[in-house]
């Protein structure tokens, strides 16, 4: 906590100290007209107050009005706003929705505002999910994916020794042994559950960006492209034409019998949301960001570890983050582009991913943030880097992460797997189709 | 005889504790919850005890967290403005409407009467996208006033008021236009003067619904600054952080009792502008 | 009063063309009436008439709300499309059901409560206000507070079953007892109104009828049966109509309790046109679920004030 308020206290220092040196004047002021950019972000998601007090320093005509919403409730805003006649000049927005808003023309495309050495710099997943028809739509901030969080008392007092490497990580069946033996009470109504909820949406289970891995993990990417493995692997056709074939096959039905025995047969992990179940100490194993592991540095409710996330055959994680970008209709489109330029690269992008703790999207930062040279951080930027995968990008993402979602906790409440996957494939294709 | 009236007794006396086990321990559950931390509230419902409906060892820590953290505040306060804003001007349009369907004469009153009715039956909430954008284009969207607008002229308020002033005598005013009064002066010295329970029942009940209004605030506001109680509540986890559940019965709590309050104190008014709805409806 | 052909076109000003020359005085009559009338009414045609005709408009479109610029003109797709995918059958059943099961439940629970309170009872005030707590909660804390009360592992009712031996129950998490949940649930909030309701009734009943029947030998059963029901069924009916729009319009529960899940078991229609139009990015499909919801909510409130006129008006 202390060592990161000097830090940003010696960085504040010297973006001021730059600040007079290139206006020679202690105090800019504005000359020109003022302008007024309006942000839509989620309630404590950057760009965060520092950087933006420190970037109006350098454009003192620039105001900022700020919009938050729930993050439930964030993807309805931006549909409604968007197409408005006032649009944000700002949205803060769930990555993979990139396509889907470029598409539809809500998004400016920044290309040609990118500084020099950006292409070297920014890592290939966050590019090419930012990307869209050869044009970049957003600069990103920070990259996140999900590891396997324990409680170190918890688990060595069950005798379990959670792997710390990628290389020994466990397998599904494997992991499924760690929890019974660590849960405690009841299964199915565990005082200490084996397997925490999560903590995003409404803390249900089946959220793409954390359930969609069971079966995906399932698959083989090495294989025919024509073959179930193949294609359970990718959960949707490469080229973004169709879902059919892909989520219903033998490999994703077998890895989703798992799946739901967990939160019914076997009963380590509950069916709804239970708040601060892990930081409470009420659960031995949790799936979460690196968020979780920043909070847990700063305020240390428990002893803890990582373990990288299980796998059936494939270790897989899905990437991504939330991240934002300039809006097509703004009426300050240059303006609007440089705050989002400037806010993810040099200092403005390291004050802002310091802020939240997730991991970096430029390669030059990673090497700034200690944190994740060596375990347990470490095991985040081991996973993003050799199993790393975007969720099923395309301009329909919005639609399929919501299907695909339903389907996965139709599934968590016992539902048919293979119906419901077929379901979904249909639900899908008539999107497409339309 | 005897045995029967104790029989009565004892049933009447279950009656009464099923109703109260029904309706009031809920209340409870959540009003004492809301003055625990989370694992208390878990603790006392596996096994049930008596604890769950009583504050035992209560702390206003979920109260002191949901005012510093969130905005309810702000929120409470813009509730109150958009619900009064809406009372005043729904009593207003809906009395003067209602007077001049019962009390003027003129061409096409059915007309305009089946007009009205007819919007009494649109399901309002499968209609918020047109709505959103007849209200956004009037450049209305992210203000209070885009929360009350759309449902000041309600259908429901005028359809209560004209059986209120169908009932007035005629007498009342022939007096008033022999003197020469016009209608202004007649509407507001004579006919507002007689119709003071159903406008209050009126005013309760607008402000009930909008106290209570929930899907259109959501879709319409967006800046904190402007959101409204209900909005508020629904969403007070912080950004996929679940809340924990004190403090989501806290402010469940908070969005409750002004409203309840205001019902005890007007109560007569409420059942008794319901019942008449009811019987002529 | 002569309506004939005449029309009032309120908002455009006093512009009526009565058969014959109206008086002088009349038409200072029709000036004061539109004075009156065009406030209301302007906001009617602004906020309820205009989206409608927007609505059914769109309904022959397929855009999405993020890009509406793109809409294309599709004709009559968006309602073939109802017929060929089972989504719009499927929300509609499950509103019917959910509809169809407040009511059956409603109508008598709230008659018994009626009945109770309409007798010679200590402290009725506050039971009747008790039964009216959930009436002037808001749909967003019942939600809450049911969630809690239902959920599978620290609900309150499932610590109420684990006392008397039950076992727990997952209610919202099964696709058999989400529904019937969320029956449950709006039961609760609006028993209490429909008990209002029926008291009112009640209380206007004449007594000498029941008592003079009491002397004429009938039991009490009898005379609830044979003189108070059918004397009641006017009320009754503009309950029925009342909880039958109300469940039609269901929101609050399938959007804040349960997304519509498990598997679509709660997909309550304006949850699902919703979830159309904002999430699915289908409003036209979404208008066309509208208008279709429209018509079921008219003809379904057409037949009952038919019903209402003709039978039971005396």
């Amino acid at each position: 906590m202390k060592i990161y308020s000097i830090v940003f206290a010696s960085l504040l220092g010297a973006t001021a100290l730059g600040a007079t040196g290139a206006n020679a004047q202690s105090t800019p002021a504005c000359t020109g007209e003022t302008v007024t950019l309006r942000i839509l972000r989620t309630p404590g998601n950057y760009p965060y107050p520092k950087p933006m007090e420190a970037w109006q320093k350098d454009n003192p005509c620039v105001k900022f009005e700020v919009n938050e919403v729930p993050f439930p409730q964030l993807a309805d805003t931006i549909s409604v706003q968007a197409a408005s006649s006032n649009p944000p000049d700002i949205i803060v927005y769930d990555g993979p929705n990139t396509q889907s808003y470029a598409a539809a023309g809500i998004l400016l495309p920044i290309t040609k505002y990118l500084p020099k050495g950006w292409d070297d710099d920014i890592l290939p997943a966050t590019k090419a999910e930012h990307s869209y028809n050869g044009e970049v739509y957003s600069p990103g901030i920070e990259q996140t994916t999900v590891a396997m969080y324990y409680n170190k008392k918890l688990v060595e007092a069950a005798g379990v020794k959670p792997p710390q490497t990628l290389a020994e990580a466990w397998t599904w069946p494997q992991a499924l042994e760690a929890f019974k033996k660590c849960q405690q009470g009841p299964a199915g109504a565990a005082t200490v559950w084996g397997l925490g909820p999560t903590r995003f949406g409404n803390g249900q289970p089946g959220l793409v960006y954390q359930d969609l891995i069971y079966q995906r993990s399932a698959g083989d990417p090495k294989v025919a492209p024509t073959s179930s493995a193949y294609k359970t692997f990718w959960a949707f056709a490469p080229d973004g034409k169709t879902a059919e074939g892909y989520l219903n096959t033998p490999e994703a039905v077998e890895a989703l019998k798992f799946y739901q025995s967990m939160f019914n047969a076997e009963g380590v992990a509950p069916k709804v949301g239970i708040p601060n179940a892990f930081f409470d100490a009420k659960a031995c194993f949790y799936i979460d960001t690196p968020a979780a592991g920043n909070a847990l540095i700063k305020d240390p409710k428990i002893e803890w570890g990582i373990t990288p996330l299980p796998y059936f055959k494939t270790p897989v994680v899905h990437t991504g983050s939330t991240t934002f970008g300039a809006t097509a209709r703004s009426k300050h489109p240059e303006i609007a582009a440089k705050f989002v330029v400037d806010m993810s690269w040099g200092e403005y992008a390291y004050m802002n991913v310091s802020q939240r703790g997730n991991l970096p999207t430029l390669k030059s930062l990673f090497s700034r943030f200690d944190v994740y040279n060596k375990y347990p951080m470490k095991v985040f930027v081991d996973q993003l880097q050799s199993w790393g995968q975007p969720r099923p990008p395309g301009p329909k993402f919005a639609q399929y992460d919501k299907i695909v979602s339903e389907a996965l906790r139709g599934v968590a409440f016992g539902g048919n797997p293979a119906e419901l996957m077929a379901d979904a494939e249909k639900k899908v294709q008539r999107i497409l189709d339309r | 005889m005897r045995t029967t009236r104790i029989r009565r007794t004892a049933l009447t006396l279950v009656i009464i504790l099923l109703i109260i086990a029904c309706f009031l321990a809920p209340y409870a559950w959540v009003v004492a919850s809301s003055l625990k931390n989370q694992f208390t509230v878990f603790g006392d419902v596996t096994p049930l005890s008596w604890r769950a409906f009583v504050p035992v060892g209560a702390t206003i820590e979920n109260y002191v967290s949901l005012f510093e953290r969130t905005n309810i505040l702000r929120a409470l306060s813009n509730t109150a403005i958009v619900a009064i804003g809406q009372v005043v001007f729904t009593l207003l349009l809906c009395s003067m409407a209602a007077y001049a369907l019962t009390r003027i004469k003129f061409p096409g009153a059915n007309v305009v009467f089946m007009l009205i009715l007819l919007t009494f039956l649109l399901p309002i909430e499968a209609m918020m996208v047109p709505l959103y954008q007849v209200v956004s284009g009037l450049g209305l969207s992210n203000t209070l006033v885009g929360i009350m607008i759309p449902w000041i002229a309600s259908p429901f308020g005028l359809f209560l008021l004209k059986q209120a002033f169908e009932e007035l005598p005629a007498e009342l005013e022939d007096a008033a236009r022999i003197d020469g009064a016009g209608h202004v002066r007649i509407f507001f010295s004579i006919v507002l003067p007689n119709v003071k329970v159903p406008m209050v029942t009126l005013g309760l009940i607008t402000f009930l619904f909008c106290w209570n209004s929930f899907l259109w605030p959501l879709v319409i506001v967006q800046d904190p600054a402007r959101q409204i109680i209900q909005v508020a509540i629904a969403q007070q986890g912080s950004p996929t952080q679940l809340p924990n559940w004190g403090e989501t019965f806290a402010g469940a709590t908070v969005a409750t009792v002004p409203l309840i309050l205001l019902f005890l104190l007007l109560q007569k008014y409420f059942t008794q502008g319901m019942a008449t709805s009811g019987i002529k409806g | 009063m002569s309506t004939g052909e005449q029309t009032l076109t309120v908002p455009a000003g006093a512009k009526t063309r009565p058969r014959k020359a109206a008086t002088r005085r009349q038409k200072q009559e029709r000036l004061v009436a539109v004075g009156f009338l065009a406030p209301f009414m302007l906001l009617l045609l602004i906020f309820q008439y205009v989206p409608l005709l927007v609505m059914a408009r769109n309904s022959f479109y397929d855009y999405s709300l993020l890009n509406p610029a793109a809409e294309k003109f599709v004709g009559l797709r968006n309602f073939a499309d109802m017929i060929e995918y089972d989504d719009a059958r499927r929300s509609f059943g499950i509103t019917f059901l959910f509809a169809f099961g407040v009511v059956v439940f409603v109508i008598p629970i709230a008659f018994a409560l009626a009945l109770f309170l309409d007798s010679k009872l200590p402290a009725r005030g506050l039971v009747r206000t008790m039964i009216m707590l959930p009436v002037v909660t808001s749909s967003v804390v019942i939600a809450t507070m049911w969630s809690f009360l239902l959920d599978p592992s620290n609900g309150l009712i499932n610590g109420a079953l684990d006392i008397v031996g039950i076992a727990r129950q997952p209610f919202l998490t099964s696709t058999q007892q989400a529904l019937p949940s969320l029956i449950a649930m709006t039961l609760w909030q609006q028993v209490g109104f429909g008990a209002i309701l029926f008291l009112a009734g009640l209380q206007g009943v004449p007594s000498e009828l029941g008592e003079a029947a009491r002397i004429d030998g009938a039991t009490r059963w009898q005379v609830l049966w044979n003189i108070t029901i059918p004397l009641l069924s006017r009320t009754t009916l503009f309950v029925v109509v009342i909880m039958t729009v109300f469940s039609l319009q269901a929101f609050a529960p399938a959007f804040l309790m349960t997304q519509g899940g498990p598997q679509e078991a709660t997909n309550l229609i304006v949850y699902h046109i919703y979830n159309t139009a904002f999430i699915m990015q289908q409003a036209g499909y979404a208008s066309a679920l509208s208008v279709v919801l429209l018509l079921v909510v008219l003809a379904i409130s057409m037949v009952q004030m038919a019903l209402l006129r003709s039978r039971w008006n005396y």
